[in-house]
């Protein structure tokens, strides 16, 4: 596939045949030193998008400050969790000195009475 | 996160992603192709200030129509789709409104001459600098692009600028070939006729 049609296919097409390919080589050049020139940095879009789609949907998608961020929180995950550990083991060992030690109950056998047929 | 572009069976399952609208997913699609697409969206139109808030746009449709992608063109074709259909409306209705106002440089590259400008000395005009002489012609190319038809603003910048396929620009503009091709060249002819006009001579 050619970058430039023929100046058959453009007087075909009603174009104007006269253009010199170089000059088109140059318009290019310029073309893209000016539009190549103009963004430098692309903005913080995600930020926008998400605040866009919040507001939209009435709080139905990126409602929560968990979805919103870039990366999964590992280490708020992590830190979490060790944290639920850590107090399920200082609830164990405040109770387990109140709890004591079970009693030990003799358990005699009542006798059998025996009870004769009228 | 995903890097594009993507194979076939990563890009279904990451679009099948999307359809449910897993968060994190578009969080992953808005950081892949957001620069591209700013990029895009701020040529097309012309005003950076407009680009930033059309880009955020873009995502938000593609959001909001994931699901009827039907995966018939690449995920980043259809992407371009949804920013260059968005950005051709803009710029209609900026248009019908009028309100195409002009930033800063483009007003150095009005038509008047070097001489008349404020701040510039007749020392510094005989002997012109050529990076103002440069800076000057791209201003004039960026301001003359803004006047071109959207249609043929898109197809020059699709191809001339974005260094896209014929292919991908059919799928994109969902044109006829013979038609991209008329467009590209006519759009180059034009630019070239007022870019000469505007400079008062032929293309240096």
């Amino acid at each position: 596939m050619t970058d430039m049609p023929s100046s058959a296919d453009a007087s075909k097409r009603g174009t104007d045949p006269d253009i010199d390919p170089s000059e088109d080589a140059r318009l290019r050049n310029l073309l893209r030193g000016a539009l190549d020139a103009a963004p430098e940095e692309s903005p913080d879009v995600l930020r926008g998008v998400q605040r866009k789609l919040r507001e939209r949907s009435g709080g139905k998608f990126y409602a929560d400050g968990w979805s919103t961020t870039r990366y999964a929180p590992i280490s708020t995950f992590f830190v979490t969790s060790l944290m639920m550990l850590s107090f399920m083991v200082f609830i164990y060992f405040v109770i387990h000195p109140l709890s004591g030690s079970p009693e030990m109950v003799k358990s005699v056998p009542t006798p059998v009475q025996v009870v004769p047929s009228r | 996160m995903v890097t594009m572009p993507l194979d076939e069976s990563t890009e279904r399952r990451f679009v099948e992603r999307l359809q449910k609208h897993d968060e994190r997913a578009f969080n992953e699609l808005v950081e892949a192709y957001s620069p591209r697409v700013y990029r895009l969206v701020a040529r097309m139109l012309g005003r950076r200030e407009d680009a930033e808030d059309m880009a955020q746009e873009v995502f938000v449709q593609i959001f909001k129509g994931i699901g009827q992608f039907r995966g018939d063109s690449k995920l980043g074709t259809w992407i371009y789709r949804v920013a260059i259909n968005l950005c051709k409306n803009r710029s209609k209705y900026l248009s019908r409104r009028q309100d195409d106002k002009q930033d800063a440089l483009d007003a150095v590259a009005d038509r008047q001459p070097l001489h008349q400008a404020k701040g510039v000395t007749s020392g510094q005009i005989n002997r012109p600098d050529h990076m103002v002489e440069g800076m000057q012609i791209e201003a004039i190319m960026r301001k003359c692009i803004a006047e071109l038809d959207p249609d043929f603003r898109e197809a020059l910048i699709l191809r001339d600028v974005e260094n896209l396929s014929y292919e991908e620009i059919i799928d994109i503009t969902g044109v006829a070939e013979g038609t991209v091709k008329s467009r590209i060249h006519r759009a180059r002819a034009l630019l070239k006729q007022r870019v000469a006009l505007a400079l008062g001579e032929p293309l240096p």
